[in-house]
């Protein structure tokens, strides 16, 4: 074997062993796609169960501040809702338009209560006022106790999110015990009260958390991006759900969902669904691929959808199917035009 | 002096045929032919970059998705078959056209043991271009809108079905070259016709081909791209990947044991 040879067969061996040790080392490791970027979640997971079935994030301020909000605001905001805005403002201290970095959420089935088939918690980042808030709900019958270290402030009985209609003596059906507390400034956790103290648990001590389990983080990775997603076990619903078996059977089977939207001039999502094998998958597509072709045929004489309806793309392989679509601002303009115009406000005399 | 066994023999023909393969003239149609897919995911990664991923029927095709195509429609039914029917047919056919088989012939080395060492030279040569291509092509595609990581288990099953399919391919067309007169014609016509069209027969006739065994190994869903891949689907019966391994064992051992029997028994006239 000449020289030349012997570095040709060493270049290319060097090139095929170095490719599947890469390839080898991403497949135990879960690299992310780029090498560059790490994408292992937001820091809250941290502080969320393990056993969550379904987690949410929302870029509150970026959303806020984009152009699609502004455009939407301006066709479907009325002067109620900035009242309901400036008086939340006022009891909470908070504004929601600035003061909220991000909020991420995550629904728990296997935390059962009577007459809930879960609980939730969310976690917000932000700019917080502690003394307003916790004086808003001392006025509404909650009770601040010391747990860990940590100010947590419940509410035995609240089924109707407003805080108004709860009066003591009268149990809506569906209650659940709330809390709320500072986990560290700037994050606060609001949700069962179960939930809430297990994030203090997790912030105090550590242990297992939804950081820490890998199918959630593997999902979140693949999301790449987006101010806005969402993912969820759809199994672990579905059980907890207690369907009829008529409707349970009717659903398709699918294990994971997760929805991943970016939000800025206009509105770019990926809709995904991973399926129980390949077959089912492909089933699922072919349902998606005729509604697609419906759709483009309902929306061919209307060209201010034909633009969301070309961008609806289906995509996915193996036992996932993704639905990626791109709508643009001009979408929601279109639909604005189409909305019942608002009486116009009479002026004071 | 005794004679040399048939291995030892073998890896000495296989010394001094890697290096002659490797730089002939022929290598740089090899090279052109494992560079294209590379050129071809390297555009499609500028394509992915700057306008997107193209959307076929609908469809919008992923990273792995576009490997599995690439694998399927480049090299599993156009690379490996080529390969193969140039390179296979000419291990010896090449040694009689330049009337160097004397040369071979007239050592103390027994006659199959050229032919095994060509073979591997062969193997070594096209396997050290055609899986570096595969690597290279499986980074710049599959990230996009896939996982290197996820994916890995595909191009480990790619790598090895390839060097599968190429050493059974090369065995039978050595088995040609070794046989008949115009062996690239033969080659050509069972690569391109045999091989597609009796997939397409319902019945016991495509497992006397290399693709029906070979097909079963691929790890990707094939293309629907045409009516010939529905008509295939609709026709399909693979076979395990057990037996896939041992027919294609089977068929590469039987066809080199085959041609080394015709090389020692058959006479070479060379045309003056």
């Amino acid at each position: 074997m000449t020289v030349k040879t012997r570095y040709f067969v060493i270049v290319s061996l060097l090139v095929i062993f170095v490719g599947l040790g890469t390839g080898l080392v991403a497949y135990y490791v879960g690299f992310p796609t780029s090498a560059f970027f790490s994408h292992s979640g937001p820091e809250e997971l941290r502080y969320m169960p393990s056993t969550a079935a379904v987690v949410g994030y929302v870029e509150v301020r970026e959303i806020m501040a984009s152009d699609l909000r502004q455009r939407l605001h301006k066709i479907a905001g009325s002067p109620a809702q900035d009242e309901s805005k400036r008086q939340f403002q006022e009891l909470t201290g908070i504004n929601f338009e600035t003061d909220i970095e991000r909020i991420v959420a995550c629904f728990d089935a296997t935390q059962v209560s009577a007459g809930n088939s879960g609980s939730g918690v969310a976690l917000a980042r932000g700019l917080f006022d502690p003394v307003k808030i916790e004086a808003l709900m001392r006025e509404h019958g909650a009770v601040v106790q010391d747990y860990k270290g940590k100010q947590l402030i419940s509410v035995d009985h609240f089924g109707s999110g407003n805080f108004n209609s709860v009066t003591p003596g009268k149990i809506p059906a569906g209650n659940t015990s709330m809390a709320l507390t500072f986990i560290e400034p700037g994050l606060v956790a609001f949700g069962s009260t179960a939930l809430v103290q297990h994030a203090i648990d997790l912030h105090s001590g550590g242990g297992e958390s939804a950081a820490t389990n890998e199918d959630i983080l593997s999902h979140v990775r693949a999301l790449d991006g987006g101010n806005v997603w969402l993912i969820g076990r759809v199994d672990v619903l579905r059980a907890r759900a207690k369907l009829p078996d008529i409707v349970a059977n009717q659903l398709p089977p699918i294990t994971w969902f997760s929805f991943r939207g970016q939000v800025d001039g206009g509105l770019q999502a990926r809709l995904s669904a991973e399926g129980r094998d390949d077959e089912s998958a492909n089933m699922l597509r072919d349902v998606i691929r005729g509604f697609l072709a419906l759709a483009r045929l309902q929306t061919s004489s209307k060209p201010e959808f034909q633009h969301f309806v070309q961008s609806l793309q289906l995509g996915g392989s193996g036992k996932t199917v993704s639905l990626s679509l791109d709508v643009p601002s001009q979408v929601f303009d279109a639909l604005g035009t189409m909305m019942p115009k608002r009486p116009r406000e009479q002026a004071p005399r | 002096m005794t004679k040399p066994g048939l291995l030892p023999s073998a890896l000495r023909v296989f010394d001094f045929s890697l290096g002659q393969m490797l730089w002939s003239r022929r290598s740089i149609f090899l090279a052109l032919l494992v560079g294209a897919p590379v050129v071809l995911a390297f555009a499609v990664r500028v394509v992915a970059a700057t306008t997107g991923l193209p959307v076929i029927n609908g469809t919008g095709l992923s990273g792995p998705a576009l490997f599995g195509i690439l694998i399927w429609l480049l090299f599993v039914r156009f690379v490996v078959p080529v390969l193969g029917v140039f390179y296979g047919t000419a291990l010896i056919a090449d040694e009689v056209d330049d009337k160097t088989i004397t040369y071979l012939f007239t050592r103390p080395v027994p006659r199959a043991a050229v032919l095994l060492g060509k073979y591997l030279s062969y193997l070594a040569c096209v396997t050290l271009l055609v899986l570096p291509s595969v690597v290279v092509v499986y980074f710049l595609v599959v990230p996009i809108g896939g996982h290197i990581g996820e994916s890995f288990p595909a191009l480990a099953e790619d790598l090895g079905m390839l060097v599968v399919g190429l050493a059974s391919y090369g065995a039978v067309f050595a088995l040609v070259g070794a046989w008949l007169k115009r062996p690239l014609i033969v080659g050509l016509v069972f690569a391109f016709g045999w091989e597609s069209t009796v997939l397409l027969i319902p019945g016991y006739l495509k497992r006397l081909s290399v693709a029906y065994y070979l097909q079963a190994l691929v790890p990707h869903a094939m293309p629907q791209d045409s009516s010939i891949s529905l008509l295939l689907q609709v026709f399909q019966e693979l076979p395990s990947v057990a037996v896939s391994l041992s027919c294609l064992a089977g068929i590469t051992v039987a066809a080199l044991w085959l041609a080394g029997r015709a090389i020692e028994n058959r006479e070479y006239v060379l045309e003056q």
